[in-house]
């Protein structure tokens, strides 16, 4: 009986100065629909359906060629007895906690240093934005090998003052670092977020900090952090995510390989050779699902934690 | 390149588009369909290779279309390891080339799942092939692939960089100890300047040739390997002591100078290797001159050589124009002309009619004539190798890198390589 109130509510609606109201929700939905369908129709068939299918492939063994044959979680328990597995999570995992927070820094750290009026300011920032619109291609991959490669530039500039390390490129201890600089130097896309957020934050408050005595320390960890903390928020989740699918680079700096001794050989390279190389698709499969788990808890805790650290304006905190 | 990426991120994201892909990948029409010189079929080719080999496999196609109007090929090549990941991909897809060419690892691979057709259904001259040789084609009475051309291992150096060392040049009669030596008076006459060699025992088939030198089988004929893991490790024991001197070449340098060989860029005297390579690394290192000569063996007798297809021509399953597709795989084997253009690029010439029509040169002669000079130890050709042994190569290889990296011990690599290949037989079973 509780809710006869709230049903009573609906004929009286009608009697509204919009009586048509809802019939023109249907329709609008109607048109919603059909506008949404080529995305929709592409969503299922190209996502959707693939997903179930790699998800049944997972506990199968299919070799590409052959029907595939069901054999429960067998793929899923012999991944943790696989070396190059562990390798592979090893190699990933590290990247993505070194990688992730240094380009991050740098990014808010750029962003900061552009978000001030100076000359030029246009030509900086399309400058640093450059390198994540061509980062992630095959070229800058080639680039970058030859750049770190023995008596490249990088090598021999080194060896101007005086530190011999040779080439990166062959060294195993070499190039996680190579790696990771190069996720670093793509840092534009989330500098740019980061620019946004940083343009949404009252200058008033600085003023005001000013006033207080505050200075540029005080200022970024009262100010700038909290405020921005949301857009840092999202950054850090869209990066770490965007990290675990390291794939390119890999492939061509190792030339499809992930040596030299397995150093950069990353999650989905292992996939990707595992599937594709030697025809085990069951268990590459296994290894996406294994991602995706994987990538939704961390995303998850993510979000958890995050409540005590993200503050949103209109918050009571 | 792309292809290959765009597969990923959909893998990626978790999903294997190869099935889907299959759905809609098998292609109705009727089989053996022909065309007119006022309206050609069009046929897929690709091969792999290097630049060299490009430009002659275009002559050679430009030459086929010429005298065969009613018939278009479209030609396509990438590099040898993105090759068969892309094999593997259009398979999946049932949308393999019309012909390609192939290679003696993945024959078995392909041919016993049906992939790949029955060349001795239509229309192939093989009267003019080595009897011995066309059963590396050949799986269970079904000939899937027709040879190009013969190779065989040899030991590559370089007169010119042995001269200014005071080295002198090798005759090819050898045992693993005096060829060691010789790798060693290369690193320590050059004082690091010139590498000896690179780790032989890192490349299988030197390994395939040891063990035939000491009566061992690779695989036994149930698909099993033939050796046991003392053996392996004997033979990763070979330079165990070579290793880290001025003998071999360090990993990390092999792995910079990647893709080309350390051979090709002049980092090492030596190379054992595959003699048709001949073509690609005078191009490669700009040398004057090459020479082969026989791998070490310690029984004098028995050298443990044979002629390997160097490459094979093969069909698509799934062709829709079979007839042209023979014709075409009948041109690149038996051709003179063909002979002609490829020289002994892609190996010596498989039909004798090609290699009666082809004028062998300079360096070209010199492949020839090594191939001559050890007829009389030449066994038997070994037939397709096991499912999956492309994997087993590349991880032979994989691992033998992380050994000269000193990753792993003899006895770690050897454990590995049987942990993974007895995890393939079994999966392959």
């Amino acid at each position: 009986m509780t809710q006869s109130p709230t049903l009573s509510r609906r004929p009286a609606s009608s009697t509204s100065p919009l009586p048509r109201k809802p019939r023109r929700r249907g329709a609008d939905a109607r048109a919603g629909y059909t506008f949404l369908l080529p995305w929709l129709l592409g969503f299922i068939a190209l996502t959707v359906g693939p997903m179930i299918s790699s998800l049944y492939l997972s506990f199968t063994n299919y070799n590409l060629f052959e029907p595939p044959k069901w054999i429960g979680l067998d793929n899923y328990t012999t991944l943790f007895q696989d070396e190059r597995f562990l390798q592979s999570v090893g190699v990933t995992v590290g990247y993505v906690v070194f990688g992730t927070p240094l380009k991050l820094a740098a990014a808010l750290a750029v962003a900061m240093l552009l978000n001030s009026k100076r000359r030029g300011q246009g030509f900086y920032r399309s400058a640093f934005y450059a390198p994540s619109l061509i980062g992630a291609s095959v070229s800058i991959a080639i680039v970058w090998k030859a750049m770190f490669g023995d008596a490249g530039p990088v090598d021999q500039g080194l060896s101007f003052f005086g530190i011999n390390l040779g080439g990166w490129v062959g060294n195993p201890a070499m190039t996680m670092p190579m790696f990771i600089l190069l996720t670093v130097w793509q840092f534009g896309a989330p500098m740019v977020i980061f620019l946004a957020g940083l343009k949404q934050i009252p200058g008033e408050l600085y003023e005001a900090a000013s006033m207080d005595g505050a200075g540029p320390v005080r200022k970024f960890f009262n100010i700038t952090w909290p405020m921005l903390s949301p857009v840092i928020f999202f950054n850090l989740l869209m990066e770490t995510i965007h990290a675990f699918q390291i794939f390119a680079s890999a492939y061509i700096i190792s030339n499809g390989e992930g040596g030299p001794a397995g150093s950069t050989l990353f999650y989905t390279l292992y996939l990707y050779l595992r599937g594709f190389s030697d025809f085990r698709m069951g268990y590459a499969s296994a290894m996406a699902w294994l991602l995706v788990v994987v990538v939704g808890i961390i995303t998850l805790i993510f979000f958890r934690t995050s409540k005590s650290w993200v503050h949103y304006s209109g918050d009571s905190k | 390149m792309i292809n290959r990426r765009h597969f990923l991120t959909t893998v990626a994201v978790g999903t294997a588009s190869a099935a889907a892909l299959s759905a809609c990948g098998s292609g109705s029409g009727s089989s053996g369909q022909t065309g007119s010189a006022a309206q050609p079929v069009t046929i897929n080719y690709t091969w792999w290779g290097n630049d060299d080999r490009a430009t002659r496999t275009r002559k050679a196609i430009e030459l086929f279309e010429s005298k065969n109007p009613d018939i278009k090929v479209n030609g396509n090549f990438t590099d040898f390891a993105g090759y068969w990941q892309k094999r593997a991909t259009e398979a999946a897809g049932g949308g393999l080339p019309d012909v390609m060419q192939w290679d003696l690892s993945y024959l078995r691979d392909y041919g016993q799942r049906n992939q790949l057709l029955d060349l001795s259904t239509v229309k192939i001259d093989t009267s003019a092939f080595e009897k011995s040789l066309l059963p590396s084609g050949q799986i269970k009475g079904k000939t899937y692939g027709i040879p190009t051309s013969t190779n065989a291992f040899a030991v590559y150096y370089d007169p010119a960089k042995l001269a200014p060392l005071g080295i002198a040049e090798p005759d090819g009669s050898w045992t693993y100890k005096e060829f060691n030596d010789f790798l060693s008076q290369v690193g320590a006459k050059s004082n690091g300047a010139l590498y000896g060699g690179t780790d032989y025992t890192g490349v299988w088939w030197m390994f395939n040739i040891w063990l035939r030198q000491n009566k061992i089988e690779a695989f036994t004929s149930e698909g099993k390997l033939g050796f046991s893991k003392d053996d392996l490790k004997k033979w990763w024991n070979l330079t165990a002591e070579l290793r880290g001197t001025g003998a071999i070449i360090p990993e990390d340098r092999v792995t910079q100078l990647a893709p080309k060989s350390p051979f090709g860029s002049n980092a090492t005297a030596t190379e054992v290797t595959w003699d048709n390579f001949m073509a690609g690394y005078l191009g490669d290192s700009g040398a004057k001159e090459l020479k082969l000569v026989p791998v070490p063996s310690d029984d004098p007798n028995n050298l443990g050589l044979f002629l390997k297809p160097s490459m094979l021509m093969v069909a698509s399953a799934k062709t829709k124009f079979k007839d042209a597709a023979a014709r075409f795989i009948d041109f690149m084997v038996n051709d003179p002309e063909v002979g002609q253009i490829f020289k002994t690029s892609r190996g010596v010439p498989a039909s004798k009619t090609q290699r009666d029509g082809t004028t062998f040169e300079g360096t070209d002669k010199l492949v020839v004539d090594y191939e001559k000079s050890i007829e009389k130890y030449l066994k038997d050709a070994p037939e397709p190798p096991i499912v999956g042994f492309g994997t087993l190569e590349a991880s032979f290889k994989r691992i033998a890198s992380d050994l000269n990296y000193g990753k792993l011990t003899i006895d770690g690599a050897a454990d590995a390589w049987f942990k993974e290949a007895e995890d393939l037989i079994k999966q392959n079973a």
